[in-house]
């Protein structure tokens, strides 16, 4: 596609103009600004994998930068291995690290991943300390110094720096228009729903984890022998790296290739200057500069300069197609209409589920059979929501068993029960706000498929099927009720199931689009897809249901057709109350 | 004698833990009730020394100043709340909330140390008073009594704030604040009232603190530093958003801190802190007292 | 006292009430019943606050509610009993109650009040001390309630007070309901699953059906349709 190609012509052009620069460029100092320039942006946009695409906000990236830092050095003290090699092995080390610390810390959630990572460097900091490596300074080599990276010559770090930022460049930009770039950026828009449509949270968590030590630990290589010469805890692993780290990538937009750019292309040259101007007389003024450049953002453009000038230029742009827009029938009807068969495709066995002072479920065993469509009915508080967390692999049983497809599936998580053929939708839709309609869901189709291409492909088939196609482009943000949930049921089903579990999928919609969301279930399941549905608009599930699994206060009630179940006594009174049954003389149809 | 060397170095570790509680207390407090890690709470605690200090230029006993950095700190946190935190809402996201607002008081913290650098200069100062270099005497166990003093007027403050938490209204407004702001507003709590409030409080204890440190720990601008992991590491330990736990918490790492001193150099006294840390998030996150209790 | 005309409400993105339109008369005590899903606690949500009303109007003691907000719409006497409870679990039974009476209206007549409300569920005087997260559902809804009384309401908005409790809790409840408004001139608004209790204990009822109001009547005519039984089963 166009804007493919348009984004390598642009990092292209970035690095044609890095170039430029570096050869105008005559004084010393400017050499050294452009050097930092391209060293932080660098910094920002490894930074940006893991908390800008994966969402995962990290307080501690200057690890990697310090393990770069003095891996080399020490390399260069302690065995005279040249620093182009030792930056190969503090990759490495960098990876080992970004693995040991991965694995523990992404277990945990929200507040306590960030102070995690605020950690790792003060503990670092303390083992240089203690190792006695307070101080390590690069020894001159005055035989063959460019084979240590000790260039006379100015320009050469410039050149030097802009590779660094060229290769990350390439490596961000390979990972935007892969399928890891997809799923991470579904993990940090929601990661339920991510782990719903079969994407492993915590494995594409570690995926870009490492991706951003390593290019990281390059920057503090570089940046040791270019800028500084003289390793100490304080200067590598201390507070104003990451300060730094943050500033550029904040300031320019996170998540994005040109947010660290814009950012480091502002904020270097701005505190340089101020330092070398101001900064005897006010030492600390970086730190001010910096500090009111954080709130500032964070008041003003939460999401950086980029992304809100680009939200600018959105809405002075065409507006997005009225939501009065007729939904178009869908094309693709399916060959052969599938009619439920006897076959047992999902057999829940004496399940039990309890929470603190509450038995959310006792002793539910019901069978779902091939191609039907099955409703779970129940009062409020029944536990019908509970039982599609166990389905769907959110929570696992105290007791009981849940087999699909005859294998045992208890107790599996959510993306392993996607992959192997459990799809979901949600009470409330959830979305991937800032990725489109098709983008949406590709990040389902990814479950087959493996490239982007092909996933779109998949995707596009999907929304053909909805009747979605002229909303692939548009942000869920400007689509009606109906349009989301039938997004998310294109998402779901791109995710090729053979189960779908439908939480509530009428929930909110007008008469006119509750008649087109039975349509399009029933096309779903005449296209070879079990449903499962937990509905309260009775009207409607009475029309669509083949089955009804009536639970009350965590109990199966009844099972059985529509019209047995809602004339049930039994049913009735867990509605209405023994009282009213009492009261009416006769049950009416 | 070997145990009268553990004792004396669990009682030195207690004194300091009492400070440590105070300030920690106030961190608590910020996270309870507004969900907020506030990163520049050693900043504020690091002007708050520098307060008592010019108070006692003045005159003024730091005992006392400490007790005097209270007001004006009260409203510098009503302040701060109006006119920073209260603007940055995260787009109603709670997890983007409390990344931002913590990306907020990163950004505060830089802006309040590295001016207190420029305009009061890196030169540490000290204030001199006569008990700090006094010591009591139980038994063979010596209690400095600056650290003493600081202890009792920590624990004396400390009262005065479950007192309030527990006595007053306003005390049960803000708890109720922090475990159901939504049904706190049905009961016609305001509650941004109520988190300008503890900012305030917050914001005020540890200034506090940060007086009676500076009875006998020298004053400078890279202090708050020093101390904000350890506020941090006490609270976690203590449970996110448990006041009670935050007091203990700061007591523990007081005496980890001294314990440290045993077996390694002063420059490593809060390994066993980082330690201390890192076991509390993996084994035990919700930590000691560990937050809500549920509601059926 | 309470007068809403063509309430709209669109809550997390779906259309949760449409074209509502609902009376209680001061003294009055109506009942809303309807199946899950209908929009009821987001009706009283949409009263108390909580919830922003997308078109029409709420009008309390002759006041547009559009303006204030929700701490100020509980200052001015409306109670809301939440569902689920939602008592403080921190904080003691009595801290509890004696939150309940925050607004400055209460906030004089306290200690009576305290002693009415302990007089009236005798168990949470044996609890007095003890921390609300402790209780069972069922003291929980009865400290619940007992905190609404404790504001002196002129309006009490009670969501669901049956929830997840065992029959005879509930019956308890529905008592003890229907004896605080024998005994004080209360206005109340109750949202209820359970039809036949709380169409038994109000003046009038409304039925509200996925977001829309569907019948309106007095209490004998709705307990007497057997359209009550389709809103919730169909058919």
């Amino acid at each position: 596609m166009a804007s493919r190609a348009r984004g390598w012509l642009a990092i292209a052009a970035i690095v044609a103009a890095g170039l430029v620069l570096a050869l105008l460029l005559q004084e010393r100092y400017h050499h050294r600004v452009l050097t930092l320039v391209f060293l932080w942006a660098a910094m920002g946009l490894a930074w940006n994998i893991i908390s800008g695409y994966a969402g995962q906000i990290s307080f501690g990236h200057q690890v990697f930068f310090g393990i770069g830092a003095y891996v080399t050095v020490l390399l260069v003290v302690k065995t005279g291995l040249t620093p182009w090699l030792g930056m190969l092995v503090a990759i490495a080390v960098a990876v080992l690290a970004a693995i040991l610390i991965g694995v523990p810390t992404f277990r945990l959630a929200g507040i306590y991943f960030g102070l995690a990572t605020l950690a790792y460097p003060l503990i670092f900091r303390i083992v240089m300390d203690w190792l006695g490596y307070q101080e390590v300074a690069i020894p001159m080599i005055r035989d063959r110094p460019g084979w240590f990276m000790q260039f006379s010559e100015p320009r050469a770090f410039d050149l030097l720096a802009l590779g660094v930022l060229a290769a990350t460049l390439v490596l961000s930009r390979a990972i935007e228009t892969s399928r890891l770039g997809y799923r991470l950026r579904a993990v940090k828009e929601n990661e339920q729903a991510a782990e719903a449509m079969g994407v492993d949270a915590f494995r594409a968590k570690m995926a870009a984890y490492v991706l951003s030590a390593a290019p990281a630990a390059v920057v503090g290589a570089v940046y040791i022998h270019a800028i500084l010469f003289i390793v100490t805890p304080d200067a590598v692993f201390g507070l104003l790296v990451i300060s730094q780290t943050l500033v550029v990538s904040l300031v320019g937009g996170i998540g994005t290739l040109w947010g660290p750019l814009i950012g480091a292309a502002v904020m270097v040259p701005v505190s340089e200057v101020l330092d070398s101007t101001l900064g005897d007389r006010l030492p600390g003024i970086q730190g001010v500069v910096y500090g009111a450049a954080l709130m500032l953002i964070m008041l003003y453009a939460p999401e950086g300069l980029y992304w809100r000038v680009h939200e600018v230029l959105r809405a002075r742009g065409a507006r997005g197609a009225g939501a009065t827009e007729p939904i178009v029938a869908p094309a693709t009807a399916p060959a052969v209409v599938s009619t439920p068969s006897g076959t047992v495709l999902l057999e829940v066995r004496d399940v039990w589920k309890a929470f603190i002072g509450l038995q959310a479920l006792s002793e539910v065993s019901f069978d779902v059979r091939e191609h039907e469509i099955l409703g779970v009915i129940g009062p409020n508080g029944a536990g019908k929501t509970t039982l599609f967390n166990i389905l769907n692999g959110f929570l696992i049983p105290d007791r009981g068993s849940v087999r699909f497809r005859g294998a045992e599936v208890t107790g599996l998580r959510p993306s392993a029960l996607c992959r192997r053929g459990v799809g979901r939708t949600f009470q409330v839709v959830r979305t991937f706000p800032r990725l489109s309609v098709l983008e949406n869901v590709m990040v389902g189709a990814f479950v087959g498929e493996r490239t982007v291409s092909r996933a779109r492909t998949v995707a596009l088939g999907a929304l053909a099927q909805v009747g979605l196609t002229q909303r692939a482009d548009a942000l869920p943000g400007g689509l009606t009720t109906l349009e989301l949930r039938l997004m998310e049921l294109a998402r779901c089903l791109a995710t090729a199931p053979q189960l779908a579990l439908l939480d509530e999928p009428l929930a909110g919609l007008s008469t006119d689009g509750v008649d087109v969301m039975i349509g399009m279930i029933r096309r779903v399941r005449d296209g070879g897809v079990t449903v499962v549905i937990i509905e309260h608009t009775m009207q409607a599930l009475l029309r669509l249901a083949d089955r009804l699994v009536v639970l009350d206060q965590g109990r199966r009630l009844a099972e059985g057709a529509p019209g047995d179940v809602t004339r049930n006594p039994a049913v009735i009174e867990a509605y209405l109350g023994k009282r009213w049954l009492a009261r009416m003389a006769a049950p009416t149809c | 004698m070997v145990v009268a060397e553990l004792i004396q170095y669990v009682a030195t570790g207690l004194l300091v833990g009492g400070v440590y509680a105070l300030m920690s207390i106030g961190l608590a407090l910020i996270f309870g009730v507004m969900r907020v890690v506030n990163f520049a709470q050693g900043d504020f605690m690091m002007l708050g020394m520098y307060l008592t200090f010019f108070y006692a230029m003045a005159g003024v006993d730091p005992l006392l100043g400490a007790l005097l950095t209270i007001p004006p700190f009260f409203a510098l946190g009503w302040v701060v709340h109006r006119g920073l935190l209260a603007r940055v809402t995260g787009g109603g996201d709670p997890q983007r909330q409390m990344d931002a607002q913590l990306i907020l008081t990163l950004g505060l913290s830089l802006v309040i140390t590295n001016a207190a650098t420029m305009i009061l200069t890196p030169t540490p100062r000290g204030i001199r008073t006569a008990y700090a270099t006094q010591a009591f005497a139980l038994g063979p166990i010596l209690l400095n009594q600056a650290r003493s003093y600081a202890f009792a007027m920590a624990l004396v403050l400390a009262a005065g704030v479950y007192v309030f938490l527990t006595r007053t209204d306003v005390g049960r407004a803000l708890r109720a604040s922090a475990d159901d702001p939504e049904a706190a507003s049905y009961q016609g709590i305001d509650v941004r009232a109520m988190h300008g409030l503890a900012f305030g409080v917050g914001i005020a204890l540890v200034a506090a603190a940060g007086g009676l440190l500076a009875t006998y720990y020298p004053i400078e601008p890279s202090v708050a530093g020093n101390f904000i992991v350890l506020m941090f590491v006490a609270v976690v330990l203590g449970g996110l958003g448990s006041i009670p736990g935050a007091f203990v918490g700061g007591l523990v790492i007081g005496l980890v801190q001294s314990l440290t001193l045993l077996v390694l150099p002063f420059q490593l006294q809060n390994t066993g802190v980082f330690i201390v840390f890192l076991l509390v998030l993996y084994l035990r996150p919700q930590g000691l007292f560990g937050r809500r209790a549920r509601t059926v | 006292m309470l007068t809403i005309s063509g309430l709209g409400v669109t809550y997390e993105g779906l259309h949760a009430l449409s074209d509502v339109s609902l009376e209680v008369a001061e003294g009055e005590f109506v009942t809303l019943v309807g199946p899950n899903g209908a929009g009821k606690t987001t009706l009283l949500k949409a009263i108390s606050g909580t919830v922003p009303a997308a078109e029409g109007r709420i009008d309390y003691q002759g006041r547009d509610l559009g303006r204030l907000r929700p701490s100020e719409r509980a200052a001015a006497g409306i109670a809301h009993v939440p569902e689920g409870r939602r008592v403080f679990p921190t904080l003691s039974v009595r801290e509890n109650l004696e939150l309940g009476s925050y607004r400055r209206a209460a906030r004089a007549r306290r200690s009576e009040a305290l002693e009415v409300v302990l007089q009236l569920f005798p168990i949470l005087r044996q609890r007095e001390r003890q921390l609300a997260g402790s209780l069972s559902g069922g003291e929980q809804q009865m400290l619940a309630l007992g905190r609404g009384l404790m504001a002196q309401p002129a309006l009490l908005l009670l969501d669901e007070p049956s929830q997840g409790l065992g029959p005879r809790i509930v019956e308890q409840i529905f008592e003890t309901i229907d004896r605080i408004r024998r005994e004080r001139r209360l206005t109340i608004l109750l949202v209820e699953q359970r039809v036949v209790e709380a169409l038994e204990l109000c003046d009038r009822g409304y039925v509200l059906e996925t977001g829309r109001v569907v019948l309106v009547g007095g209490r004998e005519a709705l307990l007497a349709d057997a359209r009550v039984q389709r809103a919730y089963l169909g058919g």
